[in-house]
C-alpha cells in the first residue's frame, strides 16, 4: 500500500517536471498579414509602360454587363443569398489568407516553390550529376534545381506577368468602371476592405491567373498544387464578396493571356542554353590569358559541373549586352599577390576563431540549398515593404517588378563576371566554411551583386529605407567572408556592381508613367 | 545531408551511468565522474535512403562530460553533467564545431522494492543549454539549443545470482528554440520566423546484465530505441534540421569496474536501424571517483 502511495506522488511530479521547465506549445509564431485598404488607387496605372506587352489594351477584355442588367443582379442576389450565408471556417480563413494580397500571396508561393526545389541533383552510382528533366520533374534530381539564378529568372518573369496583367486590368477597371458589389447593393456586407477601386476585372483573379501561368512553368511537378492554390485564390474574393464571378471569369482570361505572352518571351532569353558545359574549357583558358594563374575548381566529389556556366549570356531585363560588358568589375586581385595574401589572411583569421557574431552574419543571409535564395530573401523584403506600406496591388507589382527585374539582371551580370574570370574558392586554399561551399568560381559575390542592386530599387521606391536597406545589403555582402566562402575583394566589387544594376532599374522605373 | 546522432548519443552518454539504471550513490556519498565519448558515422538515413556522403567522409563527435552524483538520500540521487562538444568531418569543407552543450540534471527515485528482486523507480530530468552554439549547422551543430524536460520510470528484476533485467521508458519535452535565419523550410513549406518547432521524443530500452558486490562490477548489454514524436524528413541530397524526425535503435554493451572509491567504465554502442540519422559507432570510457569511501553496500 505504502509503495502505491509512492507511485502515486511520483507519477504526476515527472508530468510536472515538464510542466514546469518547458511550455508544451509547439507553435511558432509568423507575422500575420492582414487586408487593408491601399493609401492610393492609382487609377492611371493604365497607363504606366508595361515590360512585355506593347499597351495596356493589347489583351481585350470585353464590357462588363451593366449594374441593372438582369444577369447582374442574378450575381448579386446569388452572392447575397446562396454564397455569403454558407461560409465555412476553412472559407474564412482562405478569404485572409488571400486578403494579405495577390502579388504579396503569389510572391510568396513562389519563394515557397523555390525553396522546395533549391537542392543540388545527388550524384549517382556512377559519380555523374544526372541533368533535372523538365519533362519528368518529379523524378530524382527534380526538376527545376531552383538555385540563385534560377530563382532570380522565375522570380523576375513572375514579378513582370502580374505587372503587365495589372497594367491591363486598370485599364479596364477605370474604362468600364464597375464597382464592387458591396458599393452597389448597400445589403451585402464585404468580409474584406473594400476601396473605391472598379471590380471589373478582378485584380485577384488576374495576378492568380497570371502567376499560375508563370509557375506551373517554372515549376512543372507543381501543377496540383498551383491548381489548388489558384482555384482557392479566385473563389476567396467571392466568398469574401468583394466580387462577383463574372468578375472572376474576366480576370482569369486575362491573367492567362498576359501569362502566356510572357512566358512566351522567357522561352527565348537563353535560358535553355545556360547550362553549356561544352563552354566550359574555353572560358577558363579565356580567363588565364586575361592573367588568372589559379582558376576554380569544384570542391565537391564526385568532382560536380560548375553551375549554369553560360547564365551570363541570358538576355537581360534593364541593359543591353553592351552595358553589361562595359560595367563587368576589373580582374580582381591574383593569387599570390600582396593584395591578395592580406585578404587571405583575413580568411584564415576567421577560419581559426570565427566569432559567434560573424556565424549569425553568416548564417541570416546564408540563404544556401532547401531556402528560397537571397534573391528570394530581397523578393520577401521587398514585398514586405510594400504591404507595410499600403501599396496597391498594381503600385506592388511594380516595385516587385523593379526590384526583381535587377535581381535578375545582377544574377546574369555576376554570372558572366565569375566565368570571365573564373577565380578560385578560398576553399582552394585549405580554408573550412560554416555556410556551404557554393559550385561556382568566386568573383564575384553573388550575394553582394545581388543584395546591392535590390537595396538600391527599394532605397529609391522607399526614400526612408535607404540606409537601412543599404545596411541589410552592406551585411548580406560581409556574410560572405564570415562564412569564409568569399574573399574581400568578390564582396566589394559585386556591391559596386550591384548598385550600378540597380540604377538601370531605377531608371526605367522613373519613365514608367507611374510618376513614382 | 547528414544526421546527427551524436547528440542524441552525447545525452546518453552523459546519463551512462546513472539515469538509466537502479543503482543508487548511499546517502552522504557522492561520486566524480569524467567521460570521453567518440561517436562516429560514415553512412546514415537520409529519410529511409541509406547513404555515405563524399563530402563528408565519416562523421565524429567527440565529447568531455564531468558529472557528479550525489545521494541524497540511499533512495534518491541527484546526477548533473556539463558536456564539451566537438565536431568534425574527415572529408569536405563544413567548419567543424565546439563548445560547451546542456547543463543536463536528474532526480532518480527509488518508488518500490520488494524482497523478490523487483524494483520501480521514477526519474525526472532536464537539459538547458549553457554555450551559444548555432543549432541548426546540421550535422556539425553541437546541440540543438533546446530545453528539455523528460519523465522516466525504470523496472528492475535482479536475481539474487546478480543477474538482472532493466527496461526503461521515457518521455522528453522539447522546447522551441531561436535560430539565427528568420526563414527555413520544414514540413514542405517555408516558415516566416527565427522560431524553430522541435518535436519531443520518447525512448525506451531493455538491459541484461551481471551485477555483483553492490556495483562494484557490472557488465550488461542493451537495446535502446530513441524515436522522435513527429517531425518531418531529410530532403533528398539536403541538409538535416533540428525539425527532422530523428529515430534510432541501437545495441550495445557498458561494463563497469570500480574496485574502491577509484574505478572506469566503458560504454559501446552501435546503431542498427534509424531514420534521419548517421549509423553512428560509439564509444564511451568514465573514470569514477567516490567521495566516500563505501561505509556501507550501494544499493540496487
Amino acid at each position: 500500500m505504502k509503495n502505491i502511495l509512492k507511485v502515486i506522488i511520483i507519477a504526476p511530479l515527472i508530468g510536472a517536471g515538464g510542466a514546469v521547465v518547458l511550455s508544451c506549445d509547439k507553435a511558432v509564431t509568423e507575422p500575420i498579414k492582414e487586408a487593408y485598404i491601399p493609401t492610393k488607387l492609382d487609377e492611371n496605372a493604365g497607363t504606366w509602360k508595361p515590360y512585355i506587352l506593347t499597351s495596356s489594351s493589347e489583351v481585350v477584355v470585353s464590357a462588363p454587363k451593366a449594374i441593372t442588367d438582369a444577369v447582374y443582379l442574378k450575381e448579386l442576389d446569388s452572392l447575397k443569398n446562396k454564397i455569403l450565408p454558407v461560409l465555412t471556417p476553412t472559407n474564412k480563413d482562405a478569404i485572409a489568407y488571400w486578403g494579405a494580397g495577390a502579388v504579396y500571396r503569389w510572391n510568396e508561393i513562389a519563394r515557397e516553390l523555390a525553396a522546395r526545389y533549391n537542392v543540388p541533383p545527388a550524384s549517382n552510382a556512377e559519380g555523374k550529376y544526372p541533368v533535372p528533366d523538365a519533362a519528368n520533374p518529379l523524378a530524382d534530381p527534380k526538376f527545376p534545381f531552383a538555385n540563385p539564378p534560377y530563382t532570380a529568372r522565375a522570380l523576375a518573369y513572375l514579378s513582370v506577368a502580374q505587372y503587365d496583367a495589372l497594367v491591363s486590368t486598370w485599364n479596364y477597371k477605370f474604362k468600364y468602371n464597375r464597382k464592387a458589389p458591396s458599393k452597389n447593393d448597400a445589403t451585402i456586407s464585404a468580409l474584406l476592405p473594400v476601396s473605391d477601386l472598379p471590380s471589373y476585372p478582378s485584380e485577384d483573379a488576374v495576378v492568380a491567373a497570371a502567376s499560375y501561368t508563370i509557375l506551373v512553368a517554372m515549376f512543372p511537378g507543381e501543377v496540383p498544387y498551383l491548381d489548388a492554390k489558384l482555384a482557392e485564390a479566385k473563389n476567396a474574393r467571392v466568398w469574401a464578396g468583394t466580387n462577383v464571378p463574372s468578375d472572376i471569369t474576366a480576370g482569369d482570361a486575362l491573367g492567362k493571356a498576359v501569362g502566356a505572352k510572357v512566358m512566351a518571351k522567357a522561352k527565348v532569353d537563353g535560358m535553355s542554353a545556360a547550362n553549356n558545359q561544352t563552354l566550359v574549357a574555353g572560358q577558363i583558358e579565356a580567363a588565364k590569358s586575361r592573367g588568372i594563374k589559379d582558376t576554380w575548381v569544384s570542391q565537391e566529389a564526385p568532382v560536380r559541373p560548375p553551375m549554369l556556366p553560360n547564365y551570363g549570356a541570358v538576355t537581360t531585363w534593364n541593359f543591353d549586352k553592351a552595358t553589361l560588358t562595359k560595367i563587368r568589375p576589373v580582374m580582381p586581385y591574383v593569387v599570390g599577390s600582396a593584395e591578395w595574401q592580406k585578404e587571405f589572411g583575413e580568411l584564415e583569421k576567421i577560419n581559426k576563431s570565427q566569432t559567434r557574431e560573424q556565424a549569425r552574419i553568416a548564417n541570416y543571409w546564408a540563404d544556401g540549398a532547401g531556402s528560397y535564395t537571397p534573391p528570394g530573401h530581397w523578393s520577401r523584403e521587398a514585398a514586405n515593404l510594400c504591404h507595410d506600406n499600403k501599396f496597391s496591388e498594381v503600385a506592388t507589382a511594380r516595385a516587385m517588378a523593379l526590384v526583381s527585374t535587377a535581381l535578375m539582371d545582377a544574377g546574369i551580370a555576376c554570372w558572366d563576371t565569375k566565368y570571365y574570370y573564373y577565380t578560385p574558392r578560398p576553399q582552394q586554399f585549405g580554408l573550412k566554411t560554416s555556410v556551404g561551399l557554393p559550385n561556382f568560381p568566386s568573383y564575384t559575390s553573388g550575394h553582394s551583386t545581388f543584395s546591392a542592386a535590390a537595396a538600391t530599387v527599394l532605397g529609391s521606391i522607399f526614400p526612408s529605407k535607404v540606409t537601412e536597406m543599404n545596411d541589410k545589403a552592406k551585411e548580406a555582402s560581409n556574410s560572405r567572408v564570415y562564412g569564409l566562402i568569399h574573399f574581400r575583394v568578390d564582396c566589394e566589387m559585386g556591391l559596386v556592381h550591384g548598385a550600378k544594376i540597380g540604377e538601370f532599374a531605377i531608371a526605367r522605373g522613373k519613365t514608367d508613367g507611374s510618376g513614382y | 545531408m547528414y544526421a546527427f546522432i551524436v547528440l542524441v548519443c552525447v545525452t546518453s552518454s552523459v546519463y551512462a551511468q546513472m539515469p538509466h539504471d537502479v543503482i543508487y550513490m548511499p546517502k552522504k556519498t557522492a561520486c566524480i565522474a569524467v567521460s570521453y565519448s567518440n561517436s562516429s558515422w560514415k553512412e546514415y538515413w537520409e529519410n529511409t535512403l541509406k547513404r555515405e556522403n563524399l563530402n563528408m567522409g565519416t562523421h565524429t563527435t567527440q565529447s568531455i562530460i564531468p558529472m557528479v552524483a550525489v545521494g541524497v538520500t540511499d533512495k534518491l540521487n541527484v546526477i548533473v553533467g556539463l558536456p564539451y562538444v566537438s565536431t568534425k568531418t574527415s572529408a569536405g569543407n563544413l567548419m567543424g564545431q565546439k563548445g560547451i552543450q546542456d547543463l543536463s540534471g536528474w532526480l532518480k527515485y527509488q518508488l518500490v522494492k520488494n524482497d523478490k528482486g523487483i524494483s520501480l523507480h521514477g526519474l525526472v530530468g532536464g537539459s538547458i543549454p549553457v554555450g551559444n552554439y548555432v543549432p541548426d549547422f546540421l550535422p556539425m551543430s553541437i546541440g540543438l539549443q533546446t530545453k528539455t524536460a523528460i519523465g522516466r520510470l525504470i523496472a528492475n528484476y535482479t536475481h539474487k545470482s546478480g543477474i538482472y533485467l532493466t527496461a526503461h521508458a521515457s518521455y522528453i519535452l522539447r522546447s522551441k528554440i531561436k535560430v539565427d535565419r528568420d526563414a527555413y523550410q520544414a514540413d514542405n513549406r517555408v516558415y516566416n520566423t527565427n522560431e524553430v518547432s522541435v518535436p519531443n521524443a520518447t525512448d525506451v530500452a531493455a538491459r541484461l546484465g551481471y551485477i555483483k558486490d553492490g556495483s562494484r562490477i557490472q557488465a550488461e548489454f542493451f537495446a535502446e530505441h530513441f524515436t522522435c514524436v513527429g517531425g518531418d524528413n531529410i530532403r533528398r541530397n539536403d541538409m538535416p534540421f533540428p525539425t527532422n524526425n530523428m529515430t534510432f535503435t541501437s545495441v550495445g554493451f557498458y561494463g563497469k569496474y570500480q574496485p574502491k572509491n577509484i574505478g572506469f567504465n566503458v560504454r559501446v554502442a552501435k546503431v542498427v536501424d534509424g531514420l534521419n540519422v548517421g549509423q553512428s559507432m560509439s564509444f564511451s570510457v568514465g573514470l569514477l571517483y567516490q567521495l566516500n569511501y563505501f561505509k556501507k553496500e550501494e544499493k540496487k
